[in-house]
């Protein structure tokens, strides 16, 4: 399979910090990917260089086989990449519906002026009903006229996660989708993405590593900016850097 | 006191139209915008000069003045704003404050400083309780409530409106939907600014126009957009009306010291965290319980 997404030499500075440091990583089309790493090894960093949010200060990425790197967030989106945030976002003062129609409207604007006189109708159907099918998918159907503040926190990830479905992606990266979640909430989180994940190229940020192993099939491991590890997630939890940075120098080999 | 309450009424309508560009402007772009002062005092005196070649009707040579300000505001934003997004708060106060400055000197070169006085285009006398009121600035008042309903049907209905919601609630987020946010941006800020052009073409008759008027006037709002909320629309409108009644009522009591209970408010609202925990400490509970 080709890569849908790749960096070369990917770089990130914050003044003397380097946050992200001469990171080559490649996804294949069609696979689930993991990045881990401790606290501030740099693995969102990475995530706002791939989705356009931070400019890197040297290397390159290429998306569908193009160079992005100059390409604003909203360019990569419409190319087909999607992406959520560690803190979930959603617009609290919209209902829960609005923001999903909220998250068509680039689709709706796309084409030409005469194509989409004749053919808007038909686009807007379309992408209403792909805003439909997105709630269903994480079953909020039912709370699609409720306004967004008055949503758990667990409901509110659905959403999150239903909207970047909804922007029908090539490339979904999900920034610690299963952070502040209660354990049904995980198990309802990790199902979904266990039902959706054959659709597109999942690219998954995570802590809870003994969470995705299951889903991910290959992991990649960050430490202080750069990429120290990546393979099969059996191998690569097994190996000794990995269980250095993670665990400390006492622990059992696997 | 009637016509002190409404001339309050008429000081806050005003505030509220300059503030809504300057409140979307600190909520989306976290930029303190010192140019809607340059852009509210230029479209003043280009409405002076209009008036007399749109045969004196105001309404015309209001109309002309806020089109004559949207390119200039579009390129403000396009050329400067634009540049200072994420920037530290500093440069944005320097480069806006420049163009602030710029704007009054080139007033000075084309207009001379002397003071501009505008008629009131109604001019028609109303009688209330025995007072003597002007009809005008009924209007003007009534103006900034049917604009404040207007803005409310366009933030909450139209799609443009809602993403500039969203956009002040998480940027972020709005990107992330594949949409331009700079291109919301610009068409917020350039709505805001013939706004501010309104306010000041309004406020024209109340007052004399002169090349400075934009600096006062900034004061106020900023006072007027941190009590309401920085970006809450809502507040904002309160806030406005609440400021432009401390300014009527201090000065029919004490006319110097009108413009400094504004900021006396707004420290007030500056401290109210710390009151509100001492307060809560002297009743012994948790300071954010």
């Amino acid at each position: 399979m080709p890569d849908l997404i790749s960096t070369s030499k990917l770089s990130k500075s914050f003044g003397g910090l380097v946050a992200v440091n001469r990171v080559d990583f490649q996804v294949p089309e069609g696979q689930v990917a993991g990045v881990i790493g401790p606290n501030g090894s740099g693995k969102t960093t990475l995530f706002n260089l791939l989705s356009g949010y931070f400019r890197p200060t040297a290397g390159s990425v290429r998306f569908l086989g193009k160079e992005v790197t100059d390409q604003p967030p909203y360019a990569r989106v419409g190319m087909g990449m999607a992406r959520t945030f560690q803190l979930v976002s959603v617009f609290n003062s919209l209902s829960v519906w609005e923001n999903l129609v909220l998250s068509s409207f680039h689709r709706r604007q796309q084409g030409s002026r005469l194509g989409s006189f004749f053919f808007k109708p038909a686009r807007e159907a379309s992408t209403l009903a792909d805003c439909r099918q997105a709630l269903e998918t994480v079953r909020l159907q039912d709370k699609a006229g409720v306004f967004t503040s008055e949503l758990s926190y667990g409901d509110k990830r659905m959403l999150e996660i239903a909207i970047a479905l909804s922007l029908q992606p090539k490339l979904l990266l999900l920034d610690e989708p299963l952070a502040g979640l209660s354990d049904h909430e995980i198990g309802e989180v990790l199902q979904l993405l266990h039902e959706v994940k054959d659709n597109f190229t999942l690219v998954i940020i995570e802590h809870k590593i003994s969470k995705i192993t299951d889903l991910v099939q290959r992991l990649s491991v960050m430490n202080e900016g750069s990429l120290i590890c990546e393979g099969e997630p059996g191998a690569v939890l097994c190996d000794p850097n990995v269980r250095e940075c993670y665990w400390g120098r006492e622990t059992d080999a696997c | 006191m009637i016509d002190t309450i409404l001339y309050g009424l008429t000081i806050g309508a005003i505030l509220y139209i300059f503030s809504i560009g300057l409140s979307i402007t600190f909520g989306t772009m976290q930029i303190v915008n010192f140019a809607h002062g340059m852009v509210y005092s230029l479209g003043v005196y280009l409405f002076i000069s209009f008036l007399p070649w749109t045969l004196r009707i105001f309404p015309l040579a209001m109309a002309l003045a806020i089109a004559a300000m949207l390119p200039v505001a579009y390129l403000i934003e396009r050329f400067i704003i634009r540049r200072l997004y994420g920037e530290s708060l500093d440069y944005a106060i320097i480069a806006t404050y420049a163009v602030l400055l710029i704007g009054a000197d080139l007033i000075k070169y084309i207009w001379g400083t002397a003071p501009q006085p505008v008629s009131d285009p109604i001019g028609v006398p109303l009688v209330v309780l025995g007072v003597v009121i002007q009809l005008y600035r009924v209007v003007v008042f009534l103006s900034a409530v049917v604009l404040f309903f207007a803005l409310r049907i366009f933030f909450t209905r139209h799609v443009i409106g809602k993403i500039v919601v969203a956009a002040l609630e998480d940027r972020d987020g709005v990107r992330a939907l594949g949409l331009d946010v700079n291109k919301y941006f610009s068409i917020a800020f350039v709505i805001g600014s013939g706004l501010a052009v309104l306010g000041g073409v309004l406020y024209a008759p109340i007052t004399t126009s002169e090349p400075y008027m934009g600096f006062h006037i900034l004061l106020l709002a900023f006072a007027v957009v941190i009590v309401g909320g920085m970006g809450n629309l809502t507040g904002t409108f309160i806030s406005a009306f609440v400021l432009g009644m401390v300014i009527a009522i201090t000065g029919r009591v004490y006319s110097s010291a009108a413009d400094t209970m504004v900021f006396v408010v707004m420290a007030l609202v500056l401290l109210k965290n710390p009151i509100f925990s001492f307060v809560r400490r002297l009743r012994g509970r948790p300071a954010h319980g």
